[in-house]
């Protein structure tokens, strides 16, 4: 109950910061444009090559790009720059005298930021479906209620692993002056191996092996497989285990290394 | 003349020697530069596993735009950034004025007092991308295709900084636009691509109204023969251009300029 109230006012906090800084995670938002870009890509692609390149047609890459937009902002997190700016520069010594832990502050803001990030790319990501002849009708038939709802569960799942995985490497700022590398780095990877640059099922056969059990499929990729039916149902039962395994571990993980770093933390000018 | 080349001389020094005293910075920031050069190269080869052409391009002739584009980003990261990221806080906090009380041109100072190293290795990349591109190719290139491959390079440079100064001298009237930058970057990562992968109105407005293609696809025209008069003197006109719109801009912002200390 107390967790719930402590929740609450961090979110109207959040709130009212997000609302002072509305143009600085409107900038933010542009490293989405990679997903526009790609689209633009792949649909040319597909023209040149009849309508269709790997089972992929226009209208597939349409729905899977602009779904994707939609999912991309709902995981969103950038939690580890922030941890990262706070232990170098001491601000983590006051979090840390509050009576809980400062990772509840960052998840209350992150969700309260998905209401304005939602609020721009569900409209863009609408326009873009509807003036695509075909995708309205292919959509409809794809996403049934059984699917979004298997969706929706995957697309949390996705929140966690990357939320927990990036708090994590915020957390290597407790020993390195690096941890903008190692943001960056993940960052890097994940716009590979998470079907940012191309679907997942356009990999290599060999590749799609490995990206089957690591994290990146299921911090993007995955939901959307389930909407647009590229998954049979043992897949998408197999696909949610292992996204839950990895969602464990990453929270298992970052519990760990917190207790570990908070006992050794001595804070710049503390 | 030979005061600024000394200047600069010093300039490096001062950088080199910075760079020396942060150097698992130099090395994570190095590594990382190449990671995203590889991350570079995958992603257009996952677009043509799927395809022959992208296009009307070929595997290797796009390797060569791939290469153009990791090597000015390496360029960017090591040459514009730093420079960008001082004007802009400088300006923020007041520090800015110390750069005008120097007895030296202002842009000058502004855009070469800063330089970092680790976007060298992203630019070496870019480098060793081309040459395995064009020895696959397998072409003889002519010394007309060096030559306009050099200019076009270099106008493709001008272009490059002209647009950052540009967003950058904004902070003199928008003081918040760290994030600038963020939006010239979603923009060059569609030069990854050769311009004609894209349709209609996108390839019309990175063409002429964002002139992305001369970034990177321009000059691999040249150096793979696939050049005409009429984009040379685009990339002549463009690169010249914004140079001088930028410089006209910055004269523009030094005079509205109210210090924001005291």
């Amino acid at each position: 109950m107390s967790l719930v109230r402590k929740y609450a006012s961090y979110a109207k906090a959040s709130w009212a910061g997000m609302l002072e800084y509305r143009a600085q995670i409107l900038l933010w938002m542009l490293g989405s444009a990679i997903l526009v870009v790609m689209l633009m890509v792949w649909t040319g692609v597909s023209e040149d090559n009849g309508g269709q390149v790997g089972g992929f047609s226009t209208v597939d890459f349409t729905l899977y790009y602009m779904i994707g937009l939609i999912v991309r902002n709902l995981t969103a997190v950038w939690a580890s720059w922030e941890l990262d700016f706070a232990i170098r520069e001491g601000t983590l010594s006051p979090q840390l005298l509050r009576p809980i832990n400062p990772i509840h502050n960052h998840i209350a803001a992150n969700w309260v930021e998905k209401s304005l990030r939602l609020a721009i790319v569900v409209p863009l990501a609408v326009l873009v479906i509807a003036l695509t002849p075909g995708a309205a009708t292919a959509l409809a038939s794809s996403a049934t209620v059984g699917r979004i709802a298997l969706a929706a569960l995957a697309v949390f799942g996705a929140w966690v692993i990357v939320f927990f995985a990036d708090y994590l490497i915020g957390m290597t700022a407790f020993w390195t002056s690096q941890t903008s590398a190692f943001i960056q780095g993940w960052y890097g990877l994940r716009v590979v191996l998470s079907g940012t640059a191309a679907p997942v099922q356009l990999f290599p056969a060999a590749l799609q092996g490995a990206l089957h059990w690591l994290p990146f499929r299921y911090m993007l990729s995955f939901p959307l497989e389930i909407l647009l039916g590229k998954v049979d149902s043992p897949q998408v039962i197999e696909g949610l285990l292992i996204q839950a395994a990895w969602g464990l571990f990453f929270m298992a993980l970052c519990a760990i290394v917190w207790r570990i770093a908070i006992r050794s933390y001595s804070a710049v000018g503390a | 003349m030979l005061k600024y080349l000394r200047l600069f001389a010093l300039f490096v020094k001062s950088s080199i020697l910075m760079e020396l005293e942060y150097r698992a910075n130099f090395i994570a920031q190095g590594t990382l530069g190449t990671l995203y050069a590889g991350i570079s190269v995958v992603t257009v080869l996952l677009v043509f596993s799927q395809t022959d052409r992208l296009g009307g391009w070929s595997l290797d002739q796009g390797l060569v735009v791939v290469g153009i584009f990791i090597a000015f980003d390496g360029l960017t990261e090591s040459f514009i950034q730093p420079n960008i990221r001082k004007l802009i806080d400088g300006i923020r906090t007041g520090t800015f004025d110390f750069t005008l009380l120097k007895p030296v041109d202002s842009q000058f100072m502004t855009m070469f007092r800063y330089m970092r190293l680790n976007g060298l290795m992203d630019f070496a990349a870019g480098v060793v991308v081309i040459v395995i591109a064009l020895s696959r190719l397998g072409l003889p290139v002519s010394a007309l295709q060096v030559l306009t491959f050099l200019v076009t390079l270099v106008m493709a440079a001008l272009i490059i900084y002209a647009l950052q100064l540009m967003l950058a001298t904004s902070a003199f009237w928008f003081v918040k636009v760290d994030n600038f930058t963020e939006a010239f970057r979603a923009l060059y990562d569609t030069a990854r691509y050769p311009v004609s992968a894209f349709r209609g109105l996108t390839r019309l407005t990175l063409t002429v109204i964002v002139p992305i293609a001369f970034m990177t696809t321009v000059p691999a025209q040249a150096l793979l023969g696939m050049l005409d008069g009429a984009l040379l003197a685009g990339s002549l006109a463009f690169g010249l251009g914004l140079t001088a719109l930028s410089v006209a801009l910055w004269r523009r912002a030094l005079r509205s300029y109210s210090s924001a200390s005291s």
